[in-house]
């Protein structure tokens, strides 16, 4: 079963609190070097799946190999503790210990480990340096910033020397601008250590930037598998589409498919062709992307603006179809003032029932 | 701010330099005249009250004692608090709701209660001992509950729910986090438990031991009673005999010393509050503690702290009922010794009903008067933001850290000389409780008001409500079950209150307290019983009343 170009894999996972069941068969597989992502709304069981792996929780069923190792396996009465996974963990409020300064935190590891003397000092000086703590050795985590206890949470982490780590959350304590910069480095120390990184979070933005693949969950299931750009282009349900990204819902009817063209008309009356994988005729759902329309003087559906909001590089609108409001964004060389008649092209969009 | 609440400036002023006044007469006015009655002689000030409580053997005696008895008895107590919180809170153990209801029954009954009951357990003719003596045939107990020994447990007893309280709440606190991540850096269950999760607790405790030790030492009834027969002297009982010499300069002496080093203990203390609550959690996802499995050791384990919670609470409580209902102390414990008849002596006797209007009267006046200015207090101070009562929130608060033997002995210095005598009245207890439950009061006030937002009154405001009207309509419906439960939380411990009262009771201004210890101290075992028995059935009623209020968050 052992496969030395696996980080994470997660066989038929289900965890029950009573007769509810927080994770319900979830499967995956993280490989080695890989940023993986479990993406979902909160209650969809991602980080209940998190702790799981970690030995946190106690699985109902499913097995857990970590590094190619069996670390829990309901049916074969497989439970190794926390403590003996090796995993480095990152909480979602970073569990730095106030009792300790920056330095013990981040060797407490290596002295569980009774590393030698040496050994932590040198692996010491490395991650301070990584993660730019030099100067703050010394003081107490209350003396901290909250972007600088991540970085004694990850640093931590790290002490571990671990293949794998899993991230629960670990930047949604933090303000944007230190979100958006700790995405980055998160990314590049991935790439430079090369662990297998597990991160949970609810934030698709941040999903989207830093994975190499994603999973997309919903009540305790995954739903779709993929790198970020398959799950943004061609999402795979109409949760999926929902949650990812912002998306137009407009209810239509398709009237015929022909060689990968289906022909829709909309609910006031207006038809419109899109590229399509094979579809049966009757009522759906159209979803289509604000990026995805394209606001003009010269073809497409007739439409009315009502509202439009300067962004700088793009303006969103909202655009009247009949009874249906739709967003759309497009660049803002071609303005349109509110109350202006418009004509909306569509190129591209999914269907689905 | 000015024009904000124009329409109400004078009112403000008003009622703040009432209370300011008030506190100034009533609390800072009597606890001034000890420490200068401690320090002044003939010749003006001086330090020869304070030589003359050193240079006393019997006086350095009692000090050394009180100091003694009060660390051995914190030491045991925190011991087994924080034992018995970690299972509690951080064990698998079974039935864990109805082990801290068990554990904390020893806070509902009164101390000197428990040490008649204690008494009636382990003392000379006690039930226990007479059992250990029929089962050995032995002609005495090994032990004598009359002695320093017996004021050691019965204290610690006493203090134990202090103890479980502070950690076992820290413990709750925690963040679970904080330990899961010890145990993803590699550290066993047991070396967590070493390296992150006593650490985290370890201020709780030392600030529980803290508020232990100032209960142990400030404490009248345990050692007055268990004490007085083994001539063993411990600070408040030796004030209570220098009282009644009367060598009142000396007595202050010692009492200024006893307030020191509770100030000094209570001074410490808070500032470990400080320290635990910066440990405590920061998120606000709620956390499931990870509990230790006890694995075989489970079931063993609850029969010991079961056995523990018992014997704390409600063994004596039993033991009082018993001894209430039997014929005569030392008859044999058959259906046919019980009787009533101490019931309806108790009914019959005049100092009894006296003793009930007096406890009575005495714990509705001073819960009354002195949550209405503790809710005045807190308003002005944490809604009008007036500088002026700060002060008040201040002086108000000061008693707290005063041991209740220096707020009698204030009293007397205060209220015995014209032009206001209201010694042997029982005008004087009034005076002396509304002192001892006035920062009691002020701080259930605080924690009732700052629950309630100020957007909402903002909002009254802003709807044309005058501050009075805003005060009727939204601020007191809006606190008012927070001050019910703050209200009986102050008339029950007034209702039998003991120490101030032994000190400063009259012929006919007898409290429940002084009537149960009076009848004790004469040989009417059983009477002293059945009184106790009536005055605990309130106290519990009281808590439940309290609990139900507060949908369980206060109360024990």
């Amino acid at each position: 079963m052992a496969d030395r170009l696996e980080g994470i894999r997660v066989l038929k996972l289900t965890k029950r609190f009573g007769s509810y069941a927080a994770v319900d068969g979830v499967t995956f597989t993280v490989r080695k070097n890989e940023f993986f992502s479990l993406l979902g709304p909160s209650g969809c069981g991602k980080t209940t799946t998190l702790r799981c792996i970690a030995g946190l929780e106690q699985p109902t069923f499913g097995e857990v190999y970590v590094g190619g190792r069996l670390v829990s396996s309901v049916e074969k009465g497989v439970m190794v503790p926390p403590e003996r996974r090796g995993i480095g963990m990152v909480f979602q409020n970073y569990a730095v210990w106030p009792h300790m300064t920056v330095e013990q935190n981040i060797v407490y590891p290596l002295k569980i480990a009774r590393a030698s003397k040496a050994r932590i000092r040198s692996t010491l000086s490395n991650i301070v340096d990584l993660l730019k703590l030099s100067g703050l050795e010394k003081r107490y985590p209350a003396e901290l910033s909250g972007g600088q206890q991540q970085r004694v949470a990850l640093g931590r982490a790290l002490a571990m020397d671990p293949e794998v780590m899993l991230l629960d959350e670990p930047l949604s304590n933090l303000d944007a601008k230190l979100r958006e910069q700790m995405r980055f480095e998160l990314k590049d120390l991935q790439r430079k250590t090369g662990i297998a990184i597990l991160y949970v979070t609810h934030d698709q933005v941040e999903a989207m930037a830093m994975s190499d693949r994603v999973a997309v969950m919903n009540s305790g299931m995954i739903v779709q598998e993929g790198t970020p750009y398959e799950i943004y282009k061609s999402p795979a349900d109409k949760f999926v589409a929902d949650f990812i990204g912002t998306m137009n819902f407009l209810p239509c009817e398709v009237l015929e498919w022909r060689d990968g063209l289906a022909t829709l008309r909309l609910r006031n009356g207006s038809v419109v062709r899109i590229n399509s994988p094979e579809v049966g005729r009757g009522t759906y759902s159209f979803a289509v992307r604000p990026e995805d329309l394209l606001l003009n003087r010269e073809e497409g559906v007739e439409c009315q603006v009502d509202v439009a909001v300067f962004l700088g590089n793009v303006v969103d609108y909202r655009v009247r179809l009949g009874d249906d409001v739709l967003r759309v964004q497009t660049s803002a060389d071609n303005r349109f003032e509110p109350g202006e008649g418009a004509r909306l092209a569509v190129q591209r969009g999914v269907l689905f029932p | 701010m000015n024009s904000v609440v124009r329409g109400s400036f004078d009112a403000r002023y008003a009622i703040t330099a009432a209370i300011g006044l008030f506190f100034a007469v009533v609390i800072i006015y009597p606890l001034s005249l000890v420490i200068a009655k401690s320090f002044s002689s003939d010749s003006g000030l001086s330090l020869a009250h304070y030589a003359r409580v050193f240079s006393d053997a019997a006086n350095l005696k009692a000090l050394w004692n009180s100091v003694w008895v009060s660390v051995l008895s914190t030491i045991m107590c925190v011991a087994a608090g924080a034992l018995l919180a970690m299972l509690v809170v951080r064990t698998d153990i079974p039935a864990k709701s109805f082990l801290r209801l068990l554990l904390l029954l020893p806070y509902g009954i009164p101390p000197f209660i428990g040490a008649i009951a204690w008494a009636q357990l382990f003392g000379p003719a006690g039930y226990v001992t007479k059992l250990y003596m029929s089962a050995t045939g032995a002609g005495s107990a090994p032990w004598n509950v009359y002695s320093p020994s017996g004021v050691v447990l019965v204290l610690s007893i006493y203090q134990l729910p202090v103890v479980f309280i502070t950690v076992s709440g820290a413990l709750g606190r925690i963040d679970t986090s904080l330990e899961e991540a010890a145990r993803m850096s590699g550290a066993s269950p047991f070396r967590t438990l070493l390296d992150v999760t006593l650490p985290l607790v370890t201020p709780a405790i030392a600030a529980g031991g803290l508020l232990a030790f100032v209960g142990s030492i400030c404490n009248f009834g345990i050692p007055a009673l268990l004490g007085f027969r083994a001539r063993f002297f411990v600070l408040t009982t030796k004030i209570y005999s220098a009282l009644s010499i009367p060598d009142m300069p000396v007595a202050a002496a010692m009492s200024v010393i006893l307030a020191l080093v509770s100030g000094v203990a209570l001074i410490l203390q808070r500032r470990l509050e400080r320290k635990q609550h910066r440990y405590a959690v920061i998120s606000g996802k709620s956390v499931r503690p990870q509990t230790m499995r006890l694995g075989p050791a489970r079931v063993p384990l609850f029969v010991v702290v079961i056995a523990a919670a018992l014997f704390a609470g409600v063994v004596p409580i039993a033991s009082m009922i018993l001894t209430s209902f039997i014929k005569y102390w030392g008859a044999p414990l058959t259906f046919k010794s019980m009787t009533l008849d101490h019931y309806k002596y108790v009914l019959r006797i005049p100092i009894a009903a006296r003793a009930f209007r007096n406890s009575l009267f005495l714990g509705v006046c001073t819960a009354t008067i002195t949550m209405t200015a503790g809710a005045f207090v807190s308003y002005m101070c944490i809604r009008a933001k007036f500088a002026a009562a700060r002060v008040l929130d201040f002086l108000g608060t000061i008693p707290y850290a005063v041991p209740h033997t220096m707020i009698a002995i204030a009293m007397i210095l205060a209220w015995s000389r014209p032009p206001v005598v209201l010694y042997g009245t029982i005008w004087v207890l009034l005076a002396a409780y509304l002192v001892t439950y006035m920062p009691f009061s002020i701080r259930t006030t605080n924690a009732t008001l700052q629950q309630v937002h100020i957007s909402l009154e903002e909002a009254a405001r802003m709807s044309g409500a005058r501050w009075s009207d805003t005060v009727r309509d939204i601020v007191l419906p809006l606190i008012k079950p927070g001050l019910v439960s703050g209200w009986v939380l102050v008339f029950m411990p007034a209702f039998r209150e003991l120490t101030m009262s032994v000190l400063l009771w009259s012929q006919g201004a007898e409290t429940l307290g002084v009537a149960i210890y009076n009848m004790q101290d004469a040989g009417y075992s059983q009477i002293a019983a059945a009184l106790s028995t009536v005055v605990l059935l309130i106290i519990f009623a009281g808590n439940a009343l309290v609990r139900r209020l507060s949908r369980g968050e206060i109360g024990f």
